[in-house]
């Protein structure tokens, strides 16, 4: 196998309050798929991000063609052949294909014009190269499917000279139709001689496509094997690992009665056929990939976007739930999965944000009682051990763990009986992480119902009772605690990706 | 995942897409709409199909079509400019002082523009570097211009221009010159738009500016060039406006930035930026300008006119809403 | 920085302060330049004169908080008086009724502007744009550029009479600034409206009812410029389809260079008092001192840019919050 064209070494990234990457080795050589992996928050976007010089790295060293390289914007990695797709594409709807592909880099003529049919020329050659043929490159991107939109993403990358593609889980989206084609273009870029960086959440891809393997697991260097000498078990232990149990102490509670009832609820695009039962005192993890429909599931309890069928019981009486406020008086609680855009309004002060959702029990007649709002706040930094200077101070200045102590006080607030906590635990340090988990354990005890919507396998077999599996939107499996293991649930978020790959590598 | 129930619909086969995208062109729509207003009004009334009338359709607005190209490049950036009305105001007594005070003509026409040019470029300027709201900066130069200019005059008018000034009524060919103007500069600033880099960095930053950034295009230098760009058509707006009478009114016309805007928005420019054209905005101004004309032939009173223009505003903005509602439902999301 | 304090309390705090030093600066200064400036009817005078203005700027300092804007306010102001004309005049509703019935149109004006914005989602820049036109446009076609004169005498007490020695429109804004000023800073409304103009999405996610809080908004933007409207009829005895124009421009002025953000999250009722009480007194005592009418709006322009400046300095030198 040939050299490395890229390599990095001892890499490691820090953000206030989170450790990202710690000593990160990972290379890319010619004319090879190079697959990364790991769970959500292991620090793959991390780590792409300091190759495509988003970041930079707080220490270690980058080499490109065996000499040192730092680069300080993403300009200046694309200049040196290194080109990235992200998951969300980064094309202008209104203008063509070609235009796109050539996006600040377009051929002039001699008057410092665009050289408009030169680009449509070299952008129809870009794409017959990848052997595209079926793509107008006049059309107006706004129209393509997103299958088509990536192809021209490509496209664009390459227009670059691109030695180094990095893709950013490029099958989050697609058809089957798309993956297949997808695949052909990988490999044919490979057979170029094209490094190619792939990130995914689906091992059977990796199988069907890739050469190495790098495994990350949080924000650590875990392994790089090659392709065949690894196989579809050993790839997810090594993803999982093994974590101490100690930080998940869900202690038994006495279940109650049924207090929320799912019955066939569908709501397009992502909710379909969903039925669930959640007992008081009961935590009810939901396991599931990104984009299996889990947040989507919550919303449509919360009324955010209201069922579009099916029936939702509280205490065995019917219920329509057609709006968070209508949800919140039904005793629903919902902790949003981004904090700083759903969960927080973060220039704002602490008691105003903790209050936010339960301004009617902190007012009379509408009118305001800044008394029983400093009470509030002052009664939650006590109870979640919130580390901020008072209750005067401002959200965004907080660390992320308790900033999500706020975002989860803010609606036990409401007093709610029904609490569904999305990703409770993401992106924060580990001593918070217990606390949470502890509060979570606490209000189990005293009889609240609790939905937990978590990627990491850990957490969801520590914390839960019974875990949901979800994928493409539907339930497709439940499982009791005894009798679940990461292997079993990883297997059963993944087992549709296995058969669609099945199919595409026909 | 790839479950089939997850995904978008399949790209469009050519041959269905042509279709409706000829249909929702907004440049077709204002042109067949202007054709049947000439063919319906001129039944009803012959007179509004004369050639006088038709001149002064035209004579009339042509400066309200030129400023309104560079307006459409400001919103397609993703800006405002509201004080485009008194700078055309400033611009044309600026442009008779200098006139009547003895300056070549040829400079009275050109310091205008210059001035403008310079105007504007400090006004994106602040909008760029300074991060200050489009809508508040030209709300604050709105004032100062229009203030600025009734100190300046006193409100008198400026009279005994020299000849060879009126720019605006000479007729080379026979046909007017603000027809020219309009014509030769919405052509002119169409191929700019379409063919030159920084036009197509224009509708890149207004339509998605964390995609033009990752591209290497300049938000704050896009924007300044909008405005500097904008100052010139602005400036010659402000010169067919200032030539077209024997008298120049030291008064800002009431509600120029709304005729303006108007035109640029029913033209099909989305004020939520990154499209539209300025064929459609210079298309938009005639038929304003018709509409207008049309209403005394049909013995509607005039005074409907800007009721009739909020119709066509609301109705222009409501079908771009549709649209991106539709869009945005195509893609799944 | 310390801890301990809010930086968005402290920077309200701090333009307040610079606007309330800039207003005894210009008081002294003009009590100095011209001499009838100073007397307690001129004051009060200029009190009237500033009503109109002011009664609608208060709600678009809510507005402007939930990061809005409403340009239509002009347009329903001179709609709102052209209904009270022809009510009153053309259709011969008592005009009492003819009052209602013109803060109903006034309101209901809002009402459209605010249903389109939160069931569409059509920009407020936008939407009310359209109805700048629209409105101005049915004022002009449904009176076709006709005034109306001859009201009773009555009528007049509400824009030129006086209660207790004070101008009867001045009551009228006092009572209105109160329940404005205890709305915004007292209230869960108020609260929700900074958490929207923050952050809309995270508003929706705590289960406040965004769309209606905006609805109520806006109508109340078009109630208000209905009362104006009607006022200055009662001040000028007569109604005119013009009635308005650019009257959007003077109290978004008044509104920003009272420290409210057009960004959303940042304002106060107290800012905005000051801010059209600081331009009217400008105007004022320009114009007594020789200086054109028309002339003070360059003042008010500066006024407006450098306030934004400032404000801009300042927050940099924060570090920037946002």
């Amino acid at each position: 196998m040939s050299d490395p064209i890229l390599k990095l070494a001892g890499i490691s990234k820090s953000f206030p309050g989170v450790r990202a990457l710690s000593d990160i080795t990972f290379d890319v050589r010619t004319a090879e798929v190079h697959a990364l992996l790991g769970e959500n928050g292991a620090g793959k976007s991390t780590l792409i991000k300091i190759m495509s010089g988003v970041y930079q790295p707080d220490e270690g060293v980058m080499t490109l063609d065996g000499g040192t390289v730092a680069f300080n914007s993403p300009q200046e990695a694309q200049d040196r052949g290194i080109a990235t797709i992200y998951q969300e594409l980064l094309l202008f709807p209104e203008l063509t294909v070609a235009e796109n592909i050539f996006m600040g880099h377009a051929p002039k003529n001699r008057f410092g014009a665009i050289d408009w049919s030169t680009m449509r020329e070299e952008a129809r050659k870009l794409l017959a190269s990848l052997d595209i043929h079926d793509l107008d490159v006049t059309s107006m991107v706004g129209t393509l499917s997103v299958g088509n939109r990536q192809r021209v993403e490509i496209a664009k990358a390459l227009s670059h000279n691109a030695r180094i593609l990095i893709m950013d889980e490029p099958t989050a989206a697609l058809t089957e139709h798309d993956v297949e084609r997808l695949f052909g273009i990988v490999r044919l870029l490979r057979s170029r001689g094209v490094g190619v960086v792939y990130i995914s959440h689906r091992l059977e891809e990796v199988f069907l496509l890739a050469d190495r393997v790098t495994v990350l697991r949080d924000g650590e260097f875990v392994a790089t094997k090659p392709v065949s000498e690894t196989d579809h078990d050993g790839l997810i232990e090594m993803m999982v690992g093994r974590r101490l149990d100690a930080l998940f102490p869900k202690t038994e509670a006495p279940l109650g009665d049924v207090v929320l009832e799912l019955e066939n609820v569908s709501r397009q695009p992502l909710t379909k056929n969903v039925s669930l039962k959640l007992r008081a005192g009961e935590i009810l993890g939901i396991a599931g990939l990104v984009g299996a429909g889990r947040s989507e599931l919550a919303e449509v309890i919360f009324g955010m976007t209201p069922a579009e069928s099916g029936t939702i019981r509280i205490d065995g009486k019917n219920v329509k739930i057609g709006s968070p406020s209508a949800a919140k008086k039904l005793g629903i609680a919902y902790v949003p999965e981004d904090r700083g855009r759903q969960g927080l309004v973060r220039p704002m002060r602490l008691a105003e944000n903790v209050s936010l959702a339960s301004l009617g029990r902190i007012s009379q007649g509408g009118f305001l009682n800044r008394q029983s709002e400093a009470t509030l706040a002052r009664k939650s930094i006590d109870q979640f051990r919130v580390r901020a200077s008072g209750i005067d101070q401002i959200v965004s200045k907080l660390s992320g763990g308790n900033q999500q102590k706020i975002g989860l006080s803010k609606w036990l607030a409401t007093e709610p009986r029904i609490l569904i906590m999305d990703e409770p635990t993401r992106g924060i340090d580990v001593g918070a992480k217990a606390e949470i988990h502890r509060m979570m354990s606490e209000l189990a005890q005293e009889g609240m119902a609790i939905i937990m919507i978590s990627s990491e396998l850990p957490e969801v077999l520590g914390m839960s009772d019974r875990i949901l599996v979800m994928r493409g939107g539907r339930v497709v499996a439940e499982v009791d605690r005894a009798d679940a293991t990461q292997e079993s649930l990883a297997a059963s978020m993944m087992s549709d990706a296995a058969a669609s790959m099945a199919v595409a590598a026909e | 995942m790839a479950a089939p129930e997850a995904t978008t619909a399949p790209a469009p086969t050519p041959r269905r897409r042509w279709v409706p995208r000829i249909a929702l062109s907004q440049e077709l729509v204002l042109f067949l709409a202007i054709v049947a207003l000439f063919v319906v009004v001129g039944a009803i009334n012959p007179r509004f199909v004369a050639e006088r009338n038709l001149q002064s359709i035209f004579l009339g607005n042509a400066y309200i079509a030129v400023a309104a190209i560079g307006m459409s490049m400001v919103i397609i950036s993703g800006n405002i400019d509201i004080s485009v009305g008194s700078l055309i105001g400033v611009l044309a007594t600026v442009s008779g002082t200098l006139a009547v005070a003895g300056v070549p003509i040829i400079l009275s026409w050109i310091i205008p523009v210059l001035l403008s040019i310079a105007f504007t470029t400090t006004m994106g300027a602040m909008v760029a570097y300074l991060r200050i709201p489009s809508i508040v900066v030209s709300l604050g130069f709105l004032s100062i211009l229009k203030g600025g200019l009734i100190v300046a005059t006193g409100g008198a008018w400026i009279n005994a221009l020299p000849d060879g000034f009126q720019l605006a009524q000479m007729k080379p060919l026979g046909i007017p010159m603000p027809i020219y103007f309009m014509v030769i500069l919405t052509i002119a600033a169409a191929l700019w738009m379409r063919l030159s880099a920084t036009g197509r960095s224009i509708y890149a930053v207004g339509g998605n500016a964390e995609a033009a950034r990752l591209s290497g295009i300049s938000r704050e230098r896009t924007v300044v060039k909008v405005f500097a760009i904008h100052g010139f058509f602005v400036g010659i707006a402000a010169l067919l406006y200032a030539t077209q009478l024997a008298i120049i009114q030291s008064t800002v016309p009431p509600n120029l930035e709304l005729t303006i805007i108007t035109a640029s928005v029913v033209g099909g420019v989305s004020i939520l930026g990154g499209t539209g054209t300025v064929v459609g905005s210079t298309l938009a101004a005639v038929l304003l300008a018709a509409i207008g004309s049309s209403l005394i032939f049909i013995n509607v009173s005039p005074y409907w006119l800007r009721a009739v223009q909020g119709v066509l505003i609301l109705v222009t903005v409501l079908a771009d809403m549709w649209r991106r509602m539709r869009q945005a439902r195509g893609r799944g999301r | 920085m310390s801890d301990t304090t809010a930086p968005r309390m402290r920077l309200t705090v701090t333009h307040e302060l610079v606007l309330l030093i800039a207003l005894f600066v210009s008081l002294a200064v003009l009590s100095v330049t011209a001499e009838r400036f100073m007397s307690v009817g001129n004051l009060l005078n200029q009190g009237r004169l500033m009503t109109e203005v002011a009664l609608v700027a208060l709600p678009m300092t809510f507005i402007i908080i939930t990061a809005g804007i409403d340009l239509s306010v002009g347009s329903m102001f001179g709609l709102s008086a052209i209904m009270l004309g022809v009510f009153w005049h053309n259709l011969g509703v008592p005009l009492p009724a003819a009052m209602a019935l013109a803060l109903v149109v006034g309101t209901a004006a809002g009402f459209f502007n605010g249903l389109l914005i939160t069931r569409l989602r059509v920009p407020p820049l936008i939407m009310t744009l359209a109805t700048l036109a629209l409105y101005r446009g049915l004022a002009e076609g449904i009176s076709q550029a006709r005034s109306v004169r001859g009201y009773p005498e009555w009528f007049f007490v509400l824009g030129q009479g006086e209660v207790l020695g004070v101008p009867t429109q001045l009551w009228i804004l006092v009572v209105a600034i109160i329940i404005f000023w205890i709305v915004l800073s007292r209230t869960t409304f108020g609260r929700s409206l900074y958490a929207i103009g923050h952050n809309e999405t995270a508003a929706r996610y705590s289960a406040i009812k965004v769309d209606r809080i905006k609805l109520i908004i806006y109508s109340l933007s078009g109630f208000m410029s209905g009362l104006a409207g009607v006022i200055f009829v009662s001040r000028v005895s007569t109604t005119r389809s013009d009635m308005g124009t650019g009257l959007e421009l003077d109290v978004i002025a008044a509104v920003v260079l009272g420290g409210t953000s057009i960004f959303g999250g940042v304002g106060t009722i107290a800012g905005t008092v000051l801010g059209f009480t600081l331009i009217q007194l400008l105007k004022n005592g320009l114009a007594l001192t020789g200086v054109k009418g028309d002339a003070t709006i360059v003042v008010i322009g500066t006024v407006l840019i450098l306030s934004i400046l400032i404000t801009n300095f300042l927050q940099h030198r924060r570090g920037g919050d946002g």
